[in-house]
């Protein structure tokens, strides 16, 4: 089961305390906390997995020289993932300028198997089973390749949301937007995503 | 289908359990009663789905001692760019200050060469004093000056007249030095074509002769002074210089004084004389300057003007004044 960010608070405030005061062990204890997580939501952003592992340590020295400025009006949680998420984004505008993004939606990039699994996903009358779609590569390739290309902002609720499992509040906060506009930004993308599904097909 | 926005934000919003409790009961029952939103609902479940089930990943090991290590490479780069940065700042604050410096000694010494040249005369500013023997007369105790005491040096000059009466000049500058009293003070060297009369006597004396030189100034073509500075053979010469100027230039309280005074008629008389229609002298002319009241002498005929008797004038300050007569050509 997914730990909540109300869970982790409780520690996180201690763990920043410590580390605030210089204690490298406290530090240590909130990297390895957070490093899974917010290396799978970069990960999930970027699709890039060297860019990723260099974004969360990144994310993280950034963490540690600004933790001294940390006044704790948002929780840790939010903080350092809107300093990932931000970091990630600022890379992903930079990778469109330099165009090592491709935007255009093709069909013919997935193989048989994946657009027959697709099908099948969709035909499916009853709620899907996640593990099983989880055990599908191919419907994770074509889940991969969906999601970049979604636009960056939309990309990012949608992964804060069904991968990171944040509340709308916590997106709203985490990307300094207005609940409304996460409601409105997320329903787009989910949308945009089964119309990219249904052009696969 | 027709995609309704807001009924998908709705059915995402009921997806995601983000609805009140009245919202879902609402939901819930569009689904209940229109088979398209139900169908919408799942399309989007499975958008959520897909998404949702993408395997996690876990951040590779090395991440902690790699963040560990930039810390630590940016602190270190951190302290040598702040410490290079303070060196740099030190040694721009030196430079500034010795810049400071040295712009604050050169204008002192611009100020104090300004104010030196305002403030000291061409020559030295200390008077000159002969210090003669003073013995007090045995009989009354009473100390007089010997003959060989001379008072603190006044003014000393040098006033050139021009003229093409020389003859009847010359006569009227002795008979008026000889109704002054001056033929005491006298020392004439007569040279050929001119007549050179060196006085050396009171101001007071001296304004008596000048007042009545002033008498026949118009005659002279031309008058120049010249008056002498402590330094050897240097001089401040006015040109066209006035009877006025030269009584003015020669009552001054000090030598100083009448320098300063001498240059400042040096450069109007220059100014006058390269003005066209010398407008300057005429408004000068028109403007009573604060000289002297000489008594003036009547050029020619047996009647004297009034004046003060020689014998009443007081001793003052002494001026040494020669006066060349020169023939003009």
């Amino acid at each position: 089961m997914r730990s909540g960010p109300a869970n982790i608070n409780v520690d996180d405030t201690v763990l920043v305390e410590q580390c605030q005061k210089g204690d490298s062990a406290a530090t240590e204890r909130l990297i390895l906390k957070y490093q899974n997580r917010i290396y799978n939501v970069i990960l999930k952003i970027c699709a890039n997995p060297d860019d990723a592992a260099e974004l969360t340590q990144e994310t993280f020295v950034k963490i540690i020289e600004r933790i001294d400025g940390f006044e704790g009006r948002s929780s840790f949680y939010t903080w350092a993932f809107r300093i990932a998420v931000n970091l990630t984004l600022n890379y992903c505008q930079r990778n469109v300028r330099l165009g090592l993004v491709s935007l255009d939606a093709d069909s013919s990039e997935h193989g048989e198997n994946a657009t027959q699994s697709l099908k099948e996903f969709l035909s499916d009358e009853k709620s899907p089973d996640p593990v099983r779609v989880a055990q599908n590569k191919e419907l994770c390739e074509i889940a991969v390749k969906l999601l970049m290309k979604l636009d960056d902002a939309q990309r990012a609720v949608v992964v804060l949301r069904d991968i990171e499992g944040m509340s709308y509040a916590h997106i709203a906060k985490v990307l300094d937007i207005e609940l409304g506009t996460v409601r409105s930004r997320l329903s787009r993308a989910r949308s945009n995503l089964r119309d990219l599904m249904e052009a696969i097909l | 289908m027709k995609v309704n926005p807001n009924i998908d934000e709705l059915l995402n919003s009921f997806i995601d359990g983000e609805l009140t409790e009245r919202e879902q009961t609402r939901v819930q029952g569009m689904i209940a009663n229109d088979a398209q939103v139900a169908q919408r609902l799942v399309e989007l479940q499975k958008c959520k789905t897909l998404v949702e089930s993408l395997p996690r990943a876990e951040a590779p090991s090395e991440v902690l001692e790699q963040v560990k290590a930039m810390v630590e490479r940016r602190t270190l780069l951190g302290e040598q760019s702040a410490s290079f940065e303070a060196s740099e700042g030190a040694r721009h604050l030196l430079l500034r200050k010795v810049v400071a410096a040295a712009a604050m000694i050169g204008l002192v010494f611009v100020l104090g060469v300004v104010i030196y040249t305002i403030v000291v005369p061409t020559g030295s500013t200390e008077r000159m004093v002969a210090v003669g023997h003073i013995e007090p007369d045995v009989r009354t105790g009473a100390v007089e000056p010997t003959t060989g005491l001379v008072a603190a040096a006044g003014f000393r000059g040098r006033l050139e007249l021009k003229t093409d009466t020389l003859t009847a000049i010359d006569a009227f500058i002795k008979r008026a030095i000889e109704d002054n009293g001056l033929s005491d003070c006298l020392s004439p060297q007569g040279l050929e074509g001119k007549g050179v009369y060196s006085l050396s006597c009171s101001r007071d004396r001296l304004n008596l002769l000048l007042a009545d030189l002033g008498n026949i100034w118009r005659k002279f073509d031309s008058a120049t002074l010249f008056v002498e500075t402590e330094q050897f053979a240097e001089q401040i010469v006015v040109d066209a210089v006035t009877v006025e100027q030269t009584v003015d230039i020669v009552n001054q309280d000090s030598r100083e004084a009448s320098l300063a005074l001498a240059k400042d008629c040096a450069l109007l008389n220059t100014m006058v004389a390269s003005m066209p229609g010398r407008q300057i002298m005429t408004a000068i002319d028109e403007v009573k300057i604060d000289l002297v009241d000489i008594p003036k002498p009547v050029l020619t005929g047996s009647e004297k003007g009034l004046r003060k008797p020689a014998d009443t004038v007081s001793e003052g300050p002494q001026a040494s004044l020669t006066i060349v007569l020169v023939g003009s050509e």
